[in-house]
């Protein structure tokens, strides 16, 4: 077995070239993290101290960043003062509801579109893959006239409905490259065995379920992190974490501590089941243009 | 066990006939392969047999029961298809139980005959790993076991052996054969692998773009092919093809080419009857019906060249290049032609053939 | 006889190889025993595959009544004067005043202009990130981080930034001023500076994308012709530009059209940063839509804005399914 890399040959070149890229790694790495660090701290401080800054030029005095006392405040008033707890349940049931609308319809018509061939296959398709591809905004217009007249506008299941135009599209268009691996002649041996062909199709399911459950959590994600549909589409009944942390920004009064502690608040959850689904989160962000 | 009859079938994909106007009985406890090359239907014909496939025209039975419209779970078949399709899923030993769960065979009578077959297949140290964890040869193994373990009606095998490597391929061809006499039970065998079929089957239907060439037994396959088609596909090294003009009348008839004149034998004329009219012929001699010698031995021998040399350890393969065609002869390890030398090829009159220059089928 | 023999040896080997397969092949060729001229009698039809299409039906509903009834929906509208109260049919107004918005013309300018400087950055940035990734003992690691930004809501991000960009408290704002690139006013205030405040994040945000796409991408680059190239005498640099890069192209393509369509579909941490301003320096079309349509309401206006955008997305989706359906690898 050859080795997984082709060789290199140390040259006075290739160890300029080696420093060069650790320096660039380690400074793109300050660049991405940096800001999820000042979040972070910033959550925990108190306003004076988080508005603290050392003078123009003064590179030494970065110190100031850690010189604070924790507090909890931002985060216990999050849920006193404002109501995150109903928010974060919106957020909950939102994403879910969708997510679990979405993969359930979209495995049963992934697995079709991935087993059986019809005329006028590729348009459906295109045409289910660019309604996931449409502009958000452009959307909305269309959807806000629509659900104001059915009385959606506002309420849980409006924008339920409404993530469902972005992750249906996408579970069906992920799920059916999926189910495009998984052979079909699994399901014929199963068949030749004894079973029914839905009893085939059922015995292939305890091969797909991480993945569909790696796509349910995907859509999740999406919809979580929406906030254009639930600034318009829940606006008012059913407010979600990313609109409630942005009206935490008011003309006369911007809570930074609140939001900062907001911005953990949405985001930790969604970093976390991004590392439980690691191994579909690639193929997921890119449309499964790339697995790893 | 069953005798299986396709009588008529039809196969359509669309517009395309993939199988045309297929006869065919097997009979009760036969070993039948199904040979071509890819394309030529020979899958398709499995798959109607097994049920996976909806049959165009025409009809499939076992035994008298036409089973056109039964699905495969009702045909009583075990298949073993060409990538195994193992579920990975699943250990070794539910593997090979899942025909019997399915039937909802009891529990103590499920651990029997899996175990039986395991040891039959001698897998029984493999039941309780994945499939992932398994070489090529003990996958194809577990798949064979999944197909005996039921005892169905019929066996349906899809080049089950075609993706391991040449050695193994060797020792499975034996145990397959041997697995089918110990069951007796009816087999169906597609393969592109000519070798095999010759080797392992009791009769062999060759099949080319969707029409049968010829069944037969192999012998009669390898020996007395209906076409040209069929001659040179089986047999390796390949039968050996050179377009000559047929010339004499009467008793007297041979065939000509630039360099030699070959009288064929007496019976031979017969079964040659009308056809000297046309004036040319295909003649084909497997390599190891011709010998070598470097010194003229009759007049009756073609005179070459010697092309190259090829030792296939006990035998050599020489190419003699005989006017713009090439030959190939099998001789003796210790032939000492050199490439370039002039040499001498005599047919053994027995064993050739002599196919129409039109529509290739055979004389004799 | 040829003149086969007139060949030195070693080219006659040569020949003989080439040789050896036509020669037996050439006279075995297809020779149906008998034409079967007939079609079948009886022939039976395929069977209808009727449960497939009651399995897609759901889905293909819920689409219909999201997707395309409001298509149908947009187009009525933006022949319309749409407001709260109900519609007043104006025919092809909306679009002709389109033609003499500048505020329109100038949205499809700067969003041209953002989208290019992102794909500019991003590929550039991303590319590198994953040639240096790539060759890292702790590939999987950095992998993970770098995930991290795609996973923060794009509204939960501009709010940080905005934090950060602060003129009186914000780090990146002292970070910049300190290294002399800004002076005393926030970067987001300036109509100059603002549209890279944006583009600043777009690339924070979204560069890992670029890189996890390219990084699949130098895991396909055939290991072969890198070695035979070095084998030729190449640089690690001239296999960089001459095999690496090449291969590269495709999955690229694929990464910088995914980009660009989202682009056009995700303004939540413009909106959050700027708004569109100062000015209308930021106001993207998506972001100029926003604004008819939900601050003023103009939504017959804005239906019309929105099938212009939906248009060429579907157009830039046409090409990027295109791209997604050739094999990938091989030369570009």
């Amino acid at each position: 077995m050859a080795s997984r890399d082709v060789v290199s040959y140390d040259t006075p070149l290739s160890r300029v070239l080696r420093i060069l890229a650790s320096l660039f790694l380690a400074l793109y790495l300050v660049w991405t993290l940096l800001p999820f660090v000042v979040m972070f701290v910033s959550s925990f401080k108190d306003m004076l101290e988080a508005f603290k800054l050392p003078a123009v030029g003064d590179w030494a005095g970065i110190t100031v960043f850690f010189e604070f006392t924790p507090t909890f405040k931002h985060y216990t008033s999050l849920f006193t003062e404002n109501s995150f707890g109903t928010y974060i349940l919106n957020s909950l049931i939102a994403a879910g509801g969708s997510a679990l609308i979405s993969v359930v319809f979209g495995s049963l018509a992934a697995y079709s579109l991935s087993r059986v061939d019809f005329k006028g296959k590729q348009d459906l398709f295109f045409w289910i893959i660019s309604t996931r591809m449409a502009p958000v905004v452009a959307v909305m217009v269309p959807l806000y006239a629509i659900f104001r007249s059915l009385d959606l506008v506002g309420t849980l299941p409006g924008l339920i409905l409404a993530y469902t135009t972005f992750n249906l599209p996408f579970a069906i268009w992920m799920l059916k490259g999926f189910f495009d691996n998984v052979p079909y002649a699994i399901e014929e041996a199963q068949m030749v065995d004894g079973a029914t062909r839905f009893e085939a199709f059922r015995a292939i399911l305890p091969l797909v379920a991480p993945g569909i459950g790696a796509f349910i959590v995907l859509c999740v994600l999406f919809a979580w992190n929406d906030f254009l549909f639930a600034a318009i589409i829940g606006s008012g009944g059913a407010k979600t974490l990313p609109v409630a942390t942005r009206e935490l920004v008011q003309p006369q009064n911007i809570q930074w501590g609140s939001i900062m502690a907001a911005g953990v608040v949405t985001t930790a959850p969604m970093m976390l089941l991004g590392l439980v689904i690691r191994k579909y989160l690639v193929a997921g962000l890119t449309m499964g243009a790339v697995k790893e | 066990m069953a005798t299986v009859t396709i009588r008529n079938v039809w196969k359509y994909y669309g517009e395309t006939p993939a199988v045309k106007d297929l006869n065919i009985t097997c009979p009760d406890g036969s070993f039948v392969s199904i040979l071509g090359p890819s394309g030529c239907g020979k899958s398709s014909t499995m798959r109607m047999i097994a049920g996976l496939e909806h049959i165009s025209s025409g009809d499939i039975l076992f035994d008298d029961v036409r089973v056109n419209d039964l699905a495969p779970k009702d045909r009583d078949v075990a298949m073993v298809f060409e990538n195994y399709a193992l579920y990975p899923h699943k250990s070794v030993y539910e593997n090979i139980a899942n025909p019997l769960r399915l039937r909802d065979v009891k529990e103590a009578t499920i651990k029997e005959r899996v175990e039986g077959a395991a040891k039959l297949l001698e897998i029984g140290h493999l039941l309780g790993r994945r499939p992932h964890e398994l070489s090529g040869g003990q996958k194809q193994r577990v798949a064979i076991g999944r197909a005996i373990v039921r005892e169905p009606k019929l066996f349906l095998f899809d080049e089950p052996i075609a993706h391991l490597d040449a050695k193994l391929r060797a020792h499975m061809r034996g145990e397959i054969k041997h697995l089918q006499r110990t069951l007796g039970t009816t087999m169906v065998y597609v393969t592109h692998d000519q070798l095999e079929a010759l080797s392992m089957a009791d009769y062999i239907a060759v099949m080319h773009d969707g029409e049968l060439q010829q069944w037969g037994t192999p012998s009669e396959i390898f020996n007395n092919p209906v076409n040209a088609w069929v001659a040179g596909f089986v047999g390796e090294p390949a039968m050996n093809f050179l377009t000559c003009g047929i010339k004499g009348e009467g008793d007297k008839v041979s065939l000509m080419h630039r360099n030699f004149e070959i009288p064929l034998l007496a019976g031979q004329v017969r079964q040659l009857n009308g056809a000297a009219q046309t004036g040319t012929a295909r003649m084909g001699v497997r390599p190891d019906a011709l010998s070598i010698s470097m010194t003229k031995p009759d007049e009756a021998a073609m005179r070459g060249e010697i092309f190259v040399n090829e030792l296939l350890g006990g035998d050599m393969l020489v190419e003699v290049a005989l006017d713009d065609c090439r030959i190939r002869v099998k001789t003796t390890p210790e032939f000492a032609g050199k490439p370039g030398e002039a040499c001498y090829l005599t047919v053994n009159r027995d064993k050739w053939h002599v196919f129409d220059a039109g529509d290739g089928h055979a004389y004799f | 006889m040829t003149d086969v023999s007139s060949l030195s040896g070693s080219t006659r080997d040569m020949g003989a190889q080439l040789f050896r397969a036509r020669a037996h092949s050439v006279e075995v060729e297809a020779r149906p025993r008998a034409e079967i001229s007939h079609k079948p009698r009886n022939f039976n039809p395929p069977l209808p595959k009727h449960y497939y299409f009651y399995l897609m039906a759901p889905a293909i509903a819920i689409l219909a009544f999201i997707s395309l009834y409001p298509f149908f929906w947009l187009i009525i509208m933006s022949l319309q004067d749409v407001t709260i109260g109900g519609g007043e049919w104006v025919g092809l107004k909306n679009y002709t005043k389109l033609f003499t918005d500048a505020r329109f013309l100038e949205g499809w300018v700067l969003l041209a202009k953002y989208s290019i400087m992102c794909l500019g950055l991003q590929v550039g940035l991303g590319v590198t990130l994953a040639v240096v990734v790539n060759s890292s003992r702790y590939e999987k690691y950095l992998v993970t981080a770098l995930l991290m930004p795609m996973m923060m809501a794009p509204a939960v991000a501009g709010l940080l930034w905005l934090f950060l960009y602060n003129g009186t408290f914000g780090w990146y704002h002292w970070l910049l001023q300190s290294a002399g690139i800004l002076d005393s006013a926030s970067i987001l205030a300036g109509s100059n500076t603002a549209m890279y405040a944006i583009v600043l994040v777009d690339v924070w945000q979204w560069t890992p994308l670029i890189t996890i796409i390219a990084l699949a991408g130098l895991k396909r680059v055939p290991r072969d012709q890198l070695e035979a190239n070095m084998v030729d005498g190449a640089s690690p640099l001239r296999n960089f530009f001459a095999i690496i890069l090449p291969n590269l192209y495709p999955v690229l393509l694929i990464a910088v059209l995914l980009r660009f369509m989202d682009n056009f579909r995700f303004i939540d941490s413009l909106l959050v940063l700027t708004g569109g301003g100062p000015g209308s320096a930021t106001k993207i079309l998506p972001v100029y839509l926003f604004e008819v349509a939900f601050k003023f309401f103009k939504l017959g206006r804005g239906a019309a804005i929105a099938l212009t955008l939906l248009l060429v997305t579907i157009l830039l989706g046409k090409l990027l399914v295109r791209v997604f359906e050739k094999p990938q690898g091989g030369k570009g």
